[in-house]
């Protein structure tokens, strides 16, 4: 496997940001009661970390050691508000849609993390795959949790009725099915989490922990 | 009183942990041990309880629309709110990294033990969260302020300092493999997140604030509904 | 060997260098965006009223606004009047029509004042002012009331449009940043149709608002006089939130529908 292949493809598994890194977590337990929501954050964070990746990248060389925290939160904060008020005066629909998630990517700790962790240390092509390799990794977590708490909480995906009409009561409703609307609570976002850790470990035992 | 409610309510109901979910990747990386979560803990409680009332001055004074009319009447157009995220960031940084001059200068002890958390602090969500939620609260004071942040920070503290007592206990019991470590730190934070919940059916700030309002106006409509205010305030609260 | 990166000095006026980069950029695309964001805004609240009011693009499951394009010509046609009144302490003191508005105003027009400063401007014990516009549609008169208040996260607000009873002819509810999948479901149309038909008054032409109720026995909201709606499951903040902007907000308007009444 090429080097630079392995960049994407290991934050999707073995080295994933949520489940290994504990990067991103309060956004991914925030959103994740839709699939639409979780699908808008995941391309909204593998754009601005590609971006920022890169230019944190560039940047590495004259970035003094001793305020770096500062620069790169301001380097990620500056993006996004500039996409935000470009899009705000040239797409105002768009906009209005993706507005919620400007304070979740900003406080985002797996954009500063990746900052971080690889894009101080190497160079602005390795780094724009790292990004994206990682959001990826975040993107298949969260689409996960979003598939399942959706699913189980109203019945429905992307806002579509998969198992029938619940005030109706066609499809497997008319069996007594009932949605758990405790899937809906953040709370159970942890815990879907959790069980997405332990089906992964006990996959590939050279994860375990102690 | 009010003071009193905005502390129980920041620490308990808004746990900033349990309810809103902020700062959790540093929740879960440092809960290890009891001693390290404590240091990590009194160091968020430290910098919330300076950076909130800070972001509070910046906001009244500087950001909100028309905050700059101290400096004269025809500065009282500006908005500069969408300076806000950039700001608070800023202020934050730099309280940490001042914090971590003055205690290795004063205090090289407390460095050593608190020193390594501090460059943490700064990317954790919860402090940003904490001014964040200030300034969309519109919480009036100086001194609210300076008691909500100290209230978030408490509650952070109280919520790491028991995941990682039960972190430590929890090495003895026989967690099937691929579970131990982070993959139960999850599934028990979400259900402490559940047990947490119910502090929100307890009366909040919120309610009275309504009830306040309500009486005012139910002076001049000269007929009193009070069966309204109880109402709001019977409804069981559950964390969004 | 210390690295030229590390030096004071340098740190000093990087600092200094990147503040000064990012400021001025941010205030550069800020103000050099600022017409088109206005305009955007103000177009939005077209849009907004005239949803609330049922002139809307709506498919079955769908929330869809006019287009742009059309709003300005249908905010003319369908909004026939704007109203301000100035109220202090709960009490109206004043009511100036359109033009009177407008004149005093240096032309802006009522449905661009801003909700949130004239909530701060009742805070600090000053004269609030409260736009409502008139809207005719088919012969029949709809009065829409723009409400603000704070949800989980940060502000929502809304339009409401009434009859002259006060019984609730539709609503428009928005928000800047509640929990997608959660209380942002304040803005589906399922939410929102559920208000149509509701009463804000009782029988005794008391004011009494509507509840967003976890426990109500109607989820289908067959029953309008219950003042009850159904809440969003795992939003009971937001929906507390909506429940307190009605309330407060609504009851400013009370006494200039009983005017209206009176008149007739």
């Amino acid at each position: 496997m090429g080097k630079d292949t392995k960049l994407i493809l290991d934050p999707l598994a073995d080295n994933n940001p949520i489940t290994i890194q504990v990067l991103g977590i309060c956004s991914a337990l925030a959103i994740t009661a839709e699939l639409e929501a979780s699908i808008v954050m995941s391309i909204s964070v593998l754009f601005v970390l590609g971006v920022g990746n890169v230019v944190i990248s560039l940047m590495r060389n004259i970035i003094p050691s001793k305020i770096r925290i500062i620069v790169q939160l301001i380097v990620v904060a500056t993006l996004v508000i500039i996409v935000d008020l470009v899009l705000k005066a040239f797409a105002y629909e768009l906009s209005k849609t993706l507005s919620v998630f400007v304070g979740l990517i900003i406080t985002n700790c797996i954009i500063m993390g990746r900052f971080e962790a690889f894009a101080l240390g190497n160079g602005p092509w390795r780094s724009f795959l790292d990004g994206i390799g990682n959001s990826l990794g975040y993107a298949v977590i969260l689409i996960i949790v979003g598939f399942f708490r959706e699913l189980l909480g109203s019945g429905t995906l992307l806002g579509i009725k998969i198992l029938g009409d619940p005030v109706a009561k066609t499809g497997l409703y008319a069996f007594g099915y009932e949605n758990n609307g405790f899937m809906l609570l953040s709370p159970m976002a942890l815990i879907v989490v959790g069980i997405i850790i332990w089906v992964q470990r006990s996959r590939n035992k050279a994860l375990i922990e102690d | 009183m009010e003071h009193i409610e905005l502390f129980f309510k920041s620490i308990f109901i808004d746990n900033m942990v349990f309810a809103t979910f902020l700062g959790m990747c540093s929740y879960l990386a440092v809960s290890k041990k009891v001693t390290t979560a404590v240091g990590l803990g009194a160091a968020v409680i430290f910098v919330l309880a300076i950076t909130v009332p800070l972001n509070w001055l910046l906001d009244q004074f500087i950001l909100q629309p028309g905050a700059l009319s101290w400096l004269g009447a025809e500065y009282a157009d500006y908005d500069l709110s969408f300076l806000s995220f950039i700001m608070f960031i800023a202020t934050i940084a730099t309280m940490v990294q001042l914090v971590e001059i003055i205690v290795e200068k004063f205090s090289p002890s407390l460095y050593n033990s608190l020193g390594i958390f501090l460059p943490l602090i700064a990317v954790n969500c919860a402090i940003l969260g904490g001014s964040l939620f200030m300034q969309s609260r519109e919480i009036a004071t100086l001194g609210l302020a300076t008691t909500y942040g100290i209230g978030s920070g408490i509650g952070w503290f109280l919520a790491i300092l028991a995941i990682a007592a039960i972190r430590e206990k929890i090495r003895y019991s026989n967690v099937p493999a691929p579970l131990r470590g982070l993959g139960i730190t999850f599934i028990i934070t979400g259900l402490m997140a559940i047990g947490f919940m119910s502090f929100g059916g307890m009366l909040t700030g919120g309610d009275e604030e309504g009830e306040a309002l309500e009486d005012k106006s139910a002076q001049i409509e000269t007929v009193q509904d009070k069966s309204t205010t109880n109402e709001i305030a019977n409804n069981t609260k559950v964390i969004d | 060997m210390e690295k030229r990166t590390d030096k004071n000095s340098y740190t000093v006026i990087f600092a200094i260098g990147m503040v000064l980069v990012v400021g001025a950029l941010l205030a550069y695309l800020a103000s050099a965006l600022k017409p088109m964001i206005t305009e955007n805004q103000r177009l939005e609240k077209q849009q907004n009223i005239l949803y609330a009011m049922g002139i809307n693009n709506n498919t079955p499951g769908s929330a869809t606004f006019i287009s742009t394009d059309e709003a300005p010509e249908k905010f003319e046609k369908y909004i026939t009047d704007q109203v301000v009144l100035e109220v202090k302490d709960g009490k109206i003191v004043s009511q100036l029509s359109r033009e009177e508005y407008k004149a005093k105003n240096s032309g802006q027009e009522p449905y661009l004042i801003d909700v949130k400063k004239q909530q701060a401007n009742a805070k600090a014990g000053k004269n609030r002012k409260l736009p409502l516009f008139v809207g005719e549609k088919e012969g029949k008169k709809f009065y829409i009331a723009p409400i603000r208040g704070k949800g989980l996260w940060d502000a929502i607000w809304g339009y409401i449009a009434m009859d002259e009873n006060m019984v609730v002819q539709g609503a428009y509810f928005d928000h800047k940043g509640e929990t997608p999948g959660l209380g942002a479901n304040i803005k589906q149309r399922y939410f929102m149709d559920d208000f149509y038909g509701e009463h804000l008054l009782t029988e005794a032409g008391v004011f009494k608002g509507i509840t967003i109720s976890k426990s109500n026995a109607d989820p289908t909201n067959q029953d309008k006089k219950d003042y009850e709606i159904d809440a969003i499951a795992g939003a009971t903040i937001t929906g507390d939130g909506v429940t307190a902007m009605i309330k407060k907000d609504l009851k400013l308007y009370v006494p200039y529908f009983k005017n209206l009444k009176n008149k007739q």
